[in-house]
């Protein structure tokens, strides 16, 4: 590719630097914010008191022949 | 007051405030995006059967040409673009506002303001695409692979997806509390990429038309990118939420989570540019994709040495969980399908590879039982809790497991096994080409029957999803938040 040739990849070189610079700048304010310390903290914020840390919260439904057969014990 | 104590102090018990107007209830949310999020589920859905059906029609056209073959509109170049985009913006994008948006919501602990916006972006956005698809089917489409959508119909598209992603970005600015978690650092960025890529893509190559290879540059950046930074964050947002949430255990590593988010974004931008090694451009260019294609072990390492940490000692509890299950699934395909993908960028490697079933292979390994796999996991998890409603079919969803379980791994092992052959014989010169077209024929037979199976789970799936949705009255209510008992015994 000759050097004429070459001006037609900067808006994509541009943009691929752009972007990485994008990335760069909100790595910074991630960790101004402090959101790079305390990961302990963090990490248990999904955990609430509706779905609390140390329950599981999710398997497969009852078949509706056990559903029944509760029903009728019931 | 330090970076740190402002961190903790706002995210050690912000749903559990002792103000009720700071305290963030989980089914007030739920209920705030559950129009929305119903719709987008019921469109991706939609278009999941609409991408099968499509799908099988261009599987069995690889390898019996003259099946539909009477008909313009189901050339097998038609129907395979067709496929592609119904997959990826309909089933794909539309999964990832439902569970993405919703998972957004919850994390930044914000109910749903203006739903009515996002109710009629999502009509849009589906509008858009249908004009798009049936262009692709009436000979409309674009060369471009990946943006075969006709002109008319992305300006649409354009405007429902910014309208979409506002909405995210809001919840986001608007957040209760300082803390970000690792999902939403994925979900916050993915919405910015994607737009991003689209547009970029869009004018150099449709409207303002880039020289030559410029051309195919753009093009091979947006496509890869698309899968890594928009199909990929989504669904490890979903996997690093659903995970420790279901299994009630904090993530293994919070920092390893990080790490591996800032790598991808650093590194995977640079990946696409492998699909034109062997191209004429520059080769430093090439070896700069190598390289990102390469540095991504890292974030791929970190993610899933994280998720597997975070389940050692539950495996019986993952296994008795369909959220689990599915997810789960994904997050080993994706350690899979990302190493494999990262070999693929090695020049020797992909001097085989290069114009064979392998890429095919290798694509579906990601889209589907990476992606996919966690997004199915997402709406088993998410749908109970919107519509306060249970799965009315335990058997359905095993189906629906083993269908596409087995499907996608019928499918990945064919392509790839006949792939790899057809590349070391398309390097020997003493083997005829059509011979070798020939050799893929039992490689591509074994992928339409794949398909079957994935058929089979994905129809499980829709009749499990409209029971649920419509047969209100024969479906026992959700009582607890976390509603599924235990004395229906497992899988």
């Amino acid at each position: 590719m000759d050097v004429y040739d070459y001006k037609e990849l900067w808006p994509i070189i541009i943009l691929g630097i752009a972007f990485f610079v994008v990335t760069v700048v909100v790595l910074y304010w991630s960790a101004k914010k402090g959101h790079l310390r305390n990961f302990d903290a963090q990490a248990k914020t999904i955990f609430t008191e509706e779905e609390p840390e140390g329950e599981v919260s999710d398997e497969f439904p009852p078949s509706r022949k056990s559903s029944r057969s509760l029903k009728d014990r019931k | 007051m330090s970076n740190e104590s402002k961190v903790s102090s706002s995210s050690t018990s912000p749903y559990s405030s002792d103000s009720a107007a700071e305290r963030a209830e989980l089914s007030e949310i739920d209920a705030s995006i559950r129009t929305a999020s119903v719709f987008f589920v019921i469109s991706a859905i939609g278009w999941l059967m609409i991408g099968t059906i499509l799908a099988l029609m261009a599987a069995f056209k690889a390898h019996q040409p003259d099946f539909l073959g009477a008909y313009e509109f189901l050339t097998f170049g038609r129907v395979r673009s067709a496929h592609l985009n119904a997959m990826a913006l309909g089933w794909g994008s539309n999964i990832n506002f439902a569970v993405g948006l919703w998972i957004m919501a919850r994390l930044c602990r914000a109910k749903v303001d203006h739903k009515g916006v996002l109710f009629i972006a999502g009509i849009f956005w589906n509008i858009g695409l249908t004009v798009g698809v049936f262009g692709i089917l009436r000979g409309d489409l674009t060369s471009v692979e990946w943006l075969e959508i006709p002109q008319y119909a992305t300006p649409m598209l354009a405007v429902s997806y910014a309208l979409i992603g506002v909405w995210g970005v809001m919840a986001f600015r608007f957040r209760k509390g300082n803390h970000v978690y690792v999902s939403q650092w994925y979900i916050l960025a993915a919405l910015f990429w994607f737009p991003w890529l689209y547009i970029v893509a869009q004018a150099m190559i449709i409207w303002f038309p880039a020289r030559g290879v410029v051309q195919s540059l753009t093009n091979w950046w947006f496509a890869h990118n698309v899968l890594g930074l928009w199909f990929t964050p989504m669904a490890l947002a979903t996997a690093y939420y659903l995970i420790p949430k279901v299994l009630g255990r904090p993530i293994y590593s919070y920092y390893l989570s990080v790490l591996g988010f800032w790598a991808l974004a650093i590194f995977y931008n640079w990946a696409g540019v492998h699909h034109l090694i062997g191209g004429p451009i520059p080769a430093w260019l090439i070896s700069a994709g190598i390289v990102g294609s390469v540095m991504m072990v890292i974030p791929v390492i970190v993610v899933g040495l994280n998720h597997h940490m975070t389940v050692v000692g539950l495996h019986r509890e993952v296994w008795r969980s369909p959220t689990l299950r599915f997810t789960v699934f994904g997050a080993i395909s994706y350690t899979l399908v990302s190493l494999i993908g990262s070999a693929m960028a090695l020049r020797s490697v992909n001097e085989v590879t290069h114009f064979t079933h392998f890429t095919v292979g290798h694509a579906h390994h990601g889209v589907y039982a990476f992606f996919t796999m966690i997004m199915f996991g997402g709406v088993y998890y998410m749908m109970p809790r919107l519509l306060k409603r249970e799965w009315p079919s335990a058997g359905l969803i095993k189906i629906h497991f083993w269908g596409s379980a087995i499907g996608i791994t019928i499918m990945v092992v064919a392509l790839q096994a006949g792939g790899w052959i057809q590349g070391l014989q398309m390097n020997n010169a003493e083997i005829p080409f059509l011979q070798i077209v020939e050799n893929t024929i039992p490689w591509l037979k074994a992928r339409s029957v794949s398909g079957l199976f994935l058929t089979v789970g994905h129809i499980a799936f829709g009749i499990n999803f409209f029971w649920m949705l419509f047969a209100a009255g024969a479906v026992r209510a959700k009582a607890e938040p976390t509603l599924l008992t235990k004395e229906g015994g497992a899988a």
